[in-house]
Parts: structure tokens; C-alpha cells; sequence
């Protein structure tokens, strides 16, 4: 036992959780350490600090901690982002999520936020894209598919709408033409609109199956990712669909989404029947909870 | 006045940790059951699934708290909004009560996720039981703390971690939740005897047990929840339960999950230890190989998404 009075707490803390989240490893990350001034004591003189074990060096048993840090973060990132995984190989994986991890070391009481920023570490951290026409590449694929990956986890933890009772399909059905125009829908707090240059809702469900699948060509993919019944669903849609619909999500009135949408797109025609069957359908798949006349 | 055996808890028998791959199994057949724990943090932020189907729980059976992220020993300002959601999800489930670690998880804003080990001295002493004291205002009730499992110890340390946590509990007034895995484990790590630790624990104060497997990697042991509880570890149970009279027993697995019947089949042993005779585990071979497959310690578990 001790006969010095001891470091502050604080100061041992910060200590050791520099040493054991050091990308470098735990002696890197003693001396390393060692230059801020706070602890003086390099390597060669941790067991000042640490005591030895019968069987292990103080700098083996802060080891323990710093092994366990990075395959733990990794093993749940693993977790989040299966086809990622998948698409890139395990071993190019670990590799990728070591240098996340530097950038975006967890911060939250929840390892439900670790994955949060990994798409956009991605975006950030992308070589360039080398096609001659600029279409999509490789990087392009895995970066959708984390983003893909990530709003799963969001949309299947967050808000729902298990709770609330659906929004009758047949109340479109009576609305006169004026009340078409100006009403409003109330968007489901889990639905996502997401457009992606892959289909890579197909490549993840294909390894979440169990499947190998191959990697896709490009191909722009619009979805509505919603959640029922607790289990997260993705309804694919088309470039009319996923615009009104986005309109409608921000606020827009369905007159002013479809004036909007004309405006956008001259060539779009939808007529009365279609855009019924529309409102029906989402109104089923609980994409709305409320319609404000 | 005589102490109140388990600070006044209930004895909720024998409980198992409630982990996202049974919960179709739970749902479909609902077993026989004492009692589950909870992962805190995996609850009290959930829209979904998991809080639907721990709510549903909580309609049949008593539901026990228990945390990885309150960071109790941290130099950090602790962090009310979280205190505030636990205190939040233990009333809506009607917790019995609610546990952490002795221990600390990050410094400077980081969570390292880990239950990272305090240098046992007055001055971590004095900051503990302080904030342990804030935490239980804001609950507004008793909190229960767990001796973490551990890999390094501290030159700094002026007393061992068993008589650190029973000045804790006294000092503060709260519960102890005695893992007999993690006793073990930091037993032959640090080299003590694992029964004298148990000596000095304030056996009124113990709430809860916790049993859970281990990995031998031969030059130390690692706390990995990833497999049956070894025959020194139900020795010692035997011994915590003849020195409490008995409190609630949970066993946790965390890595590797068998089907449910097998975890409960597990933590159903417990009965077997509760004899007043104490065995020898010295004397008897035990069942803890030298193993080299998982090494990492697993104190919090994540929850992954369901899709069509």
C-alpha cells in the first residue's frame, strides 16, 4: 500500500484513459503521457503506478483494459453495420472503424450512438472518385450502405407508431376536392425518406438473410423506411412519389406538394386515381397518423 | 438496533438478465421466472421494440435495474440528464431497485464503455460516497452498488477493495450488490483471498448477487459472462449466501447466449449452494480450464435493429 500522498484523482483518471485508449497501445501511450507534465512516469517506471501481478507486468495488465476498449467499440459497430461488414471484409473493416473511433471516440452513456457519425466519418475520409463519367463507385456503395445501416437503428429504437391509432385510409376517400387541396398530413415520427445510388436495401437484407450477395450496380433507389409493429420496413418508390412525399413530410399542404412537384417536374402526370391509391397505401403502410383539414 | 437485512429489499429469489436475443422466447412462452435485471441503459432511451417488450415484462415480473454508465467514480460532473431518465424508466417499470458499479467509465466526456477500477484511498473514498449521495437525491431512492471485476490495481491504494466498498456502503447508506463472479475473478488477479473479502463485506447490506462465467487465460482471468459459472465461484456463492441469509441471485450472460432454458437452468443451480454446509473448493478440482477464446469483458451489451 501507498506511503506517498496520491495523485488527484482526476489526474490518475485522465492518465489512464489516455493510456488505454491510445491508438499506439498502452507504452506508446504512457509516454506519450509522459510529455503533458501531469504523471512524469514513462514505461519503464508505470509499475510506480500500477502494481505488477505474479503473472503479469504492469504494462500487460493496462493491456487488458486497452484490448478490451477497441474490440469491444468495434464488435457492437460490427453489430450495427452487418453489410458493411460484409461488403468490406472484416479485417479492412476493423482497420476503417479503428480510425472512426480516433475521430469519434463514444462520448454518450449509450453504445446506441457509437454508429452515429460513421457515414459521414466515411464521406469525409473517401478517396477520390475515379470514374471517368463520375457515376458511382465503390466508396459510393459502402458510404450508402452506412448510411442505410444507421437509419435502421434509428428508425427501429425511436419514436413509433405502435401506440396510435392508424390513420383510417377511408377518410381520404370523403374529402371534397377543396379539402384535397388544402389538408395537411401529419407524418409518422419513423417514417425516413431516403435516396441512395444503389439498391442497397436489396444487398443488406440479402446478408441479413444470410445470402452472399454480390455487389450492386448502380442504380438510384428512393425508399420509405418506416417502422410497424417494431420491426423496421422499407417500401421502395418512385421519383414522383419520393418527391410529393417529401413535400408532404416538411409541412407542405397536398395542394402545395403537387404544385410544387409540377413545377419541379413538367413532365410528371399523376392523375386523381393514382394519387388516391397513393394516399390509401400510405395511410396503410402508417406512413401518416393524421390528416389536418 | 439490529441492521435490516438487505437494506430492507425483498429476497426476489432467482433472477436472470433479460438480453434482446430471448425475447421471442420470453414473449411466446413466458417462463417461470423469478425475476429479470435490466440493462439500464439499453431501456431508458428505447421508442421501440426493446421498451415495448421490457414493458410488457414488467407486467408479469419484478424488474431490477442495473447500469453501466452512471460512472459513479468519476472525476466528471455527473450527468443529471441521465440520472433524470433512469429515475424516469425505474418508476414507469417500478424498479426494485436500481444498481451500478463501484467503478469509473470515462473521464473528460468519454465513455470508454469499460468499468474501469478506482485507486482505493480516503480521498476516491470521500468522492464516492459524495456522489453517491447526490445520486440517491435525485432518484429519490436507494442506490445499490456492484464490486466491479478488475485487472489493475494502484500503488496509490491506501486499503483493499473490500474494505473500500463496505466504508462505501456504510458512509453513503446504500446497498451492495455482491458479484461473487467479479470477488473471484479479482481474487486470483490481485492475489487475495476471495473468502476473507467476503469476511468484510457488511452482509446487511448485500441486495443482490450476481454470478456469471469467466475466462482463464492462465495468467489472469477475464470477466466475459460468456459461459457456465465455475465450481470456486458456487463456493463462494455458498458462503455469501450462509453469511447474508440470502438475497436475490441473478446470473448474467452476455457473449455467447445459450437459449433461454440453459441460462435459467443455470441460475436454478443456486439452490444447490444454499445449504448451510460449506464445501472446499480448495481440496476439489475445478471446473475453470484454461480457455483462449473470448477475452472481452462485457459490461454493457448493445441492442441491434429488427428489419423486415
Amino acid at each position: 500500500m501507498a506511503d506517498q500522498p496520491p495523485q488527484p484523482l482526476d489526474v490518475i483518471q485522465r492518465w489512464m484513459q489516455s493510456v488505454i485508449v491510445h491508438p499506439a497501445g498502452v507504452a506508446a501511450g504512457i509516454d506519450s503521457a509522459s510529455h503533458t507534465g501531469e504523471i512524469e512516469q514513462g514505461a519503464d517506471r508505470v509499475d510506480e503506478l500500477i502494481c505488477r501481478s505474479r503473472a503479469q507486468t504492469s504494462i500487460e495488465r493496462l493491456e487488458v483494459y486497452s484490448n478490451a476498449y477497441k474490440a469491444r467499440l468495434i464488435e457492437v459497430l460490427i453489430g450495427e453495420y452487418p453489410a458493411f461488414v460484409h461488403a468490406l471484409g472484416e479485417e479492412a473493416f476493423v482497420g476503417l472503424a479503428s480510425g472512426y473511433l480516433e475521430v469519434h471516440p463514444p462520448a454518450s452513456y449509450t453504445l446506441g450512438e457509437l454508429g452515429r457519425f460513421f457515414a459521414d466519418y466515411l464521406l469525409e475520409t473517401r478517396p477520390p472518385n475515379e470514374s471517368e463519367d463520375g457515376s458511382p463507385d465503390w466508396a459510393d456503395f459502402l458510404i450508402d450502405l452506412a448510411r442505410l445501416e444507421r437509419c435502421y437503428s434509428e428508425v427501429f429504437d425511436g419514436p413509433g407508431i405502435e401506440e396510435l391509432p392508424p390513420l383510417d385510409a377511408e377518410r381520404f376517400r370523403h374529402l371534397s376536392p377543396e379539402q384535397w387541396i388544402t389538408c395537411r398530413l401529419v407524418a409518422a415520427p419513423c417514417l425516413r425518406l431516403a435516396a441512395y445510388r444503389f439498391p442497397v436495401h436489396e444487398y443488406a437484407s440479402a446478408v441479413r438473410h444470410q445470402q452472399e450477395p454480390e455487389s450492386p450496380i448502380a442504380q438510384v433507389t428512393r425508399l420509405a423506411i418506416h417502422r410497424r409493429e417494431y420491426v423496421v420496413r422499407r417500401t421502395t418508390i418512385d421519383a414522383i412519389q419520393f418527391g410529393l412525399l417529401t413535400r408532404l413530410v416538411e409541412g407542405a399542404s397536398i395542394g402545395q406538394a403537387l404544385e410544387q412537384l409540377i413545377e419541379a417536374n413538367s413532365q410528371a402526370v399523376v392523375t386523381a386515381d393514382e394519387l388516391s391509391a397513393w394516399f390509401r397505401d400510405w395511410a396503410a403502410a402508417g406512413f401518416f397518423i393524421g390528416l389536418a383539414t | 438496533m439490529m441492521p435490516i437485512p438487505r437494506c430492507g429489499h425483498p429476497n426476489l429469489g432467482l433472477g436472470v438478465g433479460l438480453r434482446t436475443v430471448h425475447f421471442p422466447y420470453l414473449l411466446q412462452h413466458q417462463p417461470e421466472v423469478d425475476w429479470f435485471e435490466v440493462i439500464s441503459e439499453n431501456f431508458m432511451d428505447s421508442r421501440g421494440r426493446p421498451r415495448d417488450v421490457l414493458d410488457q415484462l414488467a407486467e408479469r415480473y419484478p424488474i431490477v435495474m442495473h447500469g453501466v454508465s452512471l460512472s459513479i467514480g468519476s472525476t466528471d460532473p455527473l450527468n443529471l440528464d441521465y440520472l433524470r431518465k433512469l429515475k424516469s424508466l425505474a418508476d414507469a417499470v417500478q424498479a426494485k431497485w436500481v444498481s451500478d458499479h463501484v467503478c469509473w467509465t470515462g473521464v473528460a466526456s468519454r465513455n470508454s464503455h469499460d468499468l474501469l477500477p478506482l485507486p482505493y484511498h480516503e480521498q476516491s473514498l470521500q468522492h464516492v460516497v459524495e456522489r453517491i449521495r447526490i445520486v440517491q437525491d435525485v432518484l429519490q431512492r436507494q442506490l445499490v452498488l456492484e464490486n466491479p471485476s478488475s485487472y489493475v490495481t494502484f500503488t496509490a491504494s491506501t486499503m483493499s477493495e473490500a474494505e473500500f466498498v463496505a466504508r462505501m456502503a456504510e458512509e453513503a447508506d446504500c446497498g451492495l450488490l455482491l458479484d461473487v463472479n467479479n470477488i473471484y475473478v479479482s481474487s486470483i488477479n490481485h492475489d487475495f483471498d476471495p473468502f476473507e473479502y467476503l469476511d468484510a463485506i457488511p452482509a446487511h447490506r448485500v441486495v443482490q448477487f450476481h454470478l456469471a462465467g469467466h475466462t482463464n487465460l492462465g495468467t489472469h482471468l477475464i470477466d466475459t459472462h460468456d459461459s457456465h459459472v465455475t465450481d470456486p465461484v458456487w463456493e463462494l456463492y455458498r458462503k455469501a449466501h450462509l453469511l447474508t441469509g440470502g438475497a436475490s441471485t441473478l446470473l448474467e450472460w452476455d457473449a455467447k447466449i445459450p437459449p433461454f432454458p440453459i441460462v435459467h437452468a443455470e441460475v436454478m443451480k443456486a439452490r444447490d449452494y444454499m445449504s448451510s454446509a460449506l464445501g472446499s473448493y480448495r481440496s476439489r478440482p475445478a471446473n475453470d480450464q484454461l480457455q483462449a477464446n473470448s477475452t472481452v469483458p462485457h459490461p454493457a451489451t448493445a441492442v441491434f435493429a429488427e428489419v423486415e
